[in-house]
């Protein structure tokens, strides 16, 4: 029962290289009794045969009772189905918008994927506005497809925003820490002023305040908190407080 | 074998009392013409008549006809549609890769509209499928794998190994176990290799 957990165990939490292999050497059993045991390979792991391969560089992570899975770092995005992201509209052609999401490809939206579209009455896109979707189709092999509506037919906070506010990317490990149910970053820029905040899986993050200069600091704040511990982050973040107040 | 003659179109082969006409040639007033340039060719069917054809060169180059069931290799698929290159008919090879398209709704025989083409097809999967239609001289030759027996035969996982059907819509892959969707065909036992 352990030979499996424990060869994981004592690499959790260190940092692995792609090509690191865990190899499982069942022990000779004179009874002829092997447990079997699952285990579930996130991303950045995969299995090959009788081994478990890493594929992505990063730090080992475990999720009680059986899932492991390597925790990377990453600026690249690669649209995934059902992710909501944030888009810029490139272009217009015949009934498609054709959004960039910072992929490899463009992504398409169609006319019809708003909240309340008809052929009669389009959706006042224009080239050059945010959008707020989610992916229906993405993969390798097709251009990936947006849309702006849930499986209901309704918006759900999804489509156009935008007209201030400042735009800009950051990596794909605090997006994911900007998104956790409860996030400590969030709660302690809650704080300091009131701003409006989108947030995209890829890595793109949409802020407004009340004033230009509030804006730039929620931003700077935003950008710098990816490479600081939590510590460091309150310290920075009360003297920011005490200083605009 | 005696020499091949050669004949141009408009040529009178011979009557129809001697030979059936074949492919290249043409009956006019009790005659039998040819229409192409090339070889002229009679071989014995097993009717009471031989049949003459005219042939551009003396392998007989095979097309795609509708109803020829073919294999061919997957190049891009789109969520309307996948473009296939046609490699085979039958049994014999193709010189030239002819282009080919399957529809969604060609794609199985129930619930058409429920088709995802990611879900079928992959690009690099080698397919078998039936020619329902030559096209006109814009668009490609018109496939289907509406049957059971039509579909996926060969196709790599994403790690790279070839899968191994279990079902009519799953293939697995030997080396991680993962399992991906795949319109399979139900290939014949004596086709199989053991």
């Amino acid at each position: 029962m352990d030979t499996i957990h424990a060869c994981f165990k004592e690499k959790i939490g260190e940092v692995l290289l792609p090509g690191d292999v865990f190899s499982f050497r069942l022990p000779e059993s004179g009874d002829g009794s092997i447990k079997t045991e699952k285990i579930i390979c996130g991303p950045g792991l995969r299995r090959n045969g009788e081994e478990v391969q890493v594929c992505k560089s990063g730090i080992l992570r475990h999720k009680q009772p059986n899932m492991y899975w390597i925790d990377s770092q990453q600026r690249r995005y690669v649209p995934a189905k059902g992710e909501s992201v944030i888009g810029v509209v490139t272009s217009k052609s015949g009934d498609i918008f054709k959004v960039d999401v910072g992929g490899s490809e463009q992504a398409s939206l169609s006319y019809l994927a708003f909240e309340g579209a008809t052929k009669r009455n389009r959706p006042n896109v224009q080239v050059g506005d945010l959008v707020y979707g989610q992916f229906t189709i993405a993969n390798k092999d097709m251009e990936p497809e947006l849309v702006c509506i849930d499986s209901c037919g309704r918006a759900n906070g999804m489509g156009v925003f935008g007209a201030d506010g400042l735009l800009f990317k950051v990596s794909l490990g605090l997006v994911r820490r900007l998104l956790a149910p409860q996030s400590e970053i969030i709660k302690d820029l809650e704080k300091i002023f009131p701003f409006e905040l989108v947030v995209g899986m890829n890595g793109r993050v949409w802020v407004k305040a009340k004033t230009v200069q509030q804006t730039l600091i929620v931003t700077n704040l935003l950008e710098t908190s990816e490479n600081m511990t939590s510590q460091q982050r309150q310290t920075l973040f009360k003297r920011v407080a005490e200083g605009s107040l | 074998m005696s020499p091949m003659k050669l004949c141009v179109p408009g040529e009178r082969l011979c009557s129809t009392e001697d030979c059936i006409p074949g492919t290249g040639t043409y009956l006019r007033h009790g005659y039998i013409f040819a229409s192409l340039t090339g070889y002229v060719l009679r071989k014995n069917e097993g009717e009471e008549l031989p049949v003459i054809s005219v042939v551009r060169e003396t392998e007989t180059q095979l097309l795609p006809d509708v109803g020829a069931i073919v294999t061919c290799k997957v190049t891009s698929i789109n969520p309307r549609f996948a473009k296939v290159h046609i490699l085979y008919v039958g049994s014999t090879p193709l010189k030239d890769r002819f282009r080919g398209t399957i529809r969604k709704e060609d794609v199985r025989a129930t619930e058409k509209d429920k088709v995802e083409t990611y879900k079928s097809f992959r690009p690099g999967d080698i397919v078998l499928a039936k020619v329902i239609s030559l096209g006109d001289v814009q668009s490609n030759y018109l496939l289907t794998t509406a049957e059971n027996e039509l579909g996926v035969v060969v196709a790599h996982s994403e790690a790279g190994a070839q899968m191994v059907p279990i079902s009519w819509c799953e293939m697995q892959c030997p080396r991680t176990h993962a399992k991906e969707f795949r319109k399979v065909a139900r290939v014949q036992p004596e086709y199989l290799q053991a």
